[in-house]
């Protein structure tokens, strides 16, 4: 059981190495209405 | 009153006040899921309960829950307003505390439970009807499974079934509960075709922050003394909270292509919620790998709860139902009378029979949850209303049930 945890814990490790690091953008409603409010100001 | 332990009662007595915190803390985890109309009306769900429940559970609920026993379903009115609960310890339950400190410790459960499933109605469910369910649900639902479990006498408790902080009790109850609630009322008003989005997630996070803080005495705290198991249930609960918030991370990540801050807030959860049955039962790698599966499992199960365009509006089910019923499956697994030599060894350790008594019991408590609060949420159809009328679901029921506003700024 103590190397499954180990082994689990190592493929998060792997995970976060090959997990993507530019994010397609999203657009969040209140974060796109504070972007055009800034624009307008 | 010579067999009362002080460090026991004082461990007992924290703990109850640790568990207290995590029903306002649950109001504010909701609270910020929710649109700002809303934010109100899903905090006083939670504050509510802690009041109505701390009622019902002196008055009859304790007694139902833990009474002298009747033919193992449910345990009577021998206690009702606490007649006989006294300073004197129950050798049963809590030999070394009085009674009504373990009664106390058990209420805040009782609390909680019923608050969890509001997130799965919430934005659109009537005041009137919320306040009519809590008080039916926590009568008709939580004190007889409570006394199944943990009762003595209780049916599943007989059978062998573990659950040491209430995986099967708490867990498994309020999320399947939470799945017919939402399946009940419906979508709310305009899902899927306007945003629907939280409205402050940094209370959301801080909310998560203090559940995990209080769940120390929720899990901790069911050790009944301040002992060796105490302590191991503390380090299982941190170990198994903190894997299941980095697994649901990194699932987010990949799947949906960054890492997620509600998300990371959610899989503490979820690992809290999964390690709750097991935390008296098993060591901390088993705790790493229930963690693993909480942060996993949870996460595919919202995914298709929302395919299926389910609006359990919290992802109740997804976090207390799923995770609960991991948890409880886990446990009749990963159990080892290395950590607990009064319970028993599970599937790892040469016991498959665990696994098949854990099974029963997510069977009996998830048919169970599912017909009574089916059943009790038609009847409040009728008589009261479940739903607030569209018009009101629009203004939001701050403004449409409580006549006040969260924020004025």
């Amino acid at each position: 059981m103590e190397l499954a945890a180990f082994a689990s814990f190592a493929v998060l490790v792997v995970a976060w190495l090959i997990a993507p690091t530019k994010t397609a953008v999203v657009h969040i409603e209140s974060v796109k209405k504070a972007a055009e409010a800034a624009q307008a100001a | 009153m010579e067999n009362i332990n002080a460090g026991d009662t004082a461990w007992l007595l924290a703990s109850a006040a640790l568990v207290m915190l995590m029903t306002p803390a649950l109001g504010f985890f909701y609270g910020g899921l929710v649109r700002r109309k809303n934010v109100l009306a899903t905090i006083m769900h939670s504050f509510f309960i802690l009041c109505l429940i701390s009622v019902q559970w002196v008055l009859w609920g304790y007694s139902l829950a833990f009474g002298p026993d009747h033919g193992g379903l449910i345990g009577g009115f021998d206690w009702l307003s606490l007649r006989g609960v006294g300073q004197t310890p129950n050798p049963d339950y809590a030999p070394t505390v009085p009674h009504l400190g373990f009664m106390v410790f058990q209420m805040m459960f009782a609390v909680i439970t019923p608050a969890l499933i509001t997130g799965a109605f919430a934005e659109r469910k009537r005041f009137k009807a919320f306040v009519v369910f809590t008080l039916l649900w926590a009568t008709f639902v939580y004190d007889p499974v409570a006394h199944w479990v943990w009762g003595v006498g209780g049916w599943l408790r007989v059978l062998g079934t573990l659950d040491f902080a209430g995986g099967t009790v708490v867990h498994i109850t309020s999320g399947v509960s939470a799945l017919v609630a939402a399946l009940v009322l419906g979508r709310r008003k305009g899902l899927g075709s306007i945003p629907i989005e939280p409205h402050d997630a940094t209370m959301t996070v801080l909310g998560a922050s203090l559940l995990w803080f209080g769940w120390f005495g929720f899990n901790a705290g069911s050790a009944i003394n301040a002992g060796g198991l105490a302590a191991n249930a503390f380090v299982v609960t941190n170990t198994a909270a903190a894997m299941a918030a980095l697994t649901w991370m990194t699932v987010s990540w990949l799947h949906k292509g960054a890492p997620s801050v509600l998300g990371a807030a959610a899989g503490a959860v979820a690992g809290l919620v999964a390690i709750t049955p097991a935390s008296g039962y098993v060591d901390v790698s088993a705790a790493i790998l229930i963690g693993l599966g909480a942060g996993t499992f949870c996460y595919v199960g919202i995914q298709l709860t929302k395919r299926l365009k389910v609006d359990d509006a919290l992802d109740v089910f997804g976090v207390h139902g799923i995770g609960g019923m991991w948890g409880a499956l886990a446990t009749g697994i990963f159990a080892t009378v290395a950590v607990n030599s009064a319970a028993a060894d599970g599937l790892a350790f040469g016991n498959p029979a665990q696994l098949g008594v854990q099974a029963i019991a997510v069977l009996a408590s998830v048919t169970y949850s599912a017909v009574m609060t089916f059943v009790i949420l038609k009847l409040i159809d009728v008589f009261v209303g479940l739903r607030v009328p569209e018009d009101e679901e629009v203004l939001g029921l701050d403004a449409s049930q409580h006549r006040e506003a969260a924020y004025t700024i």
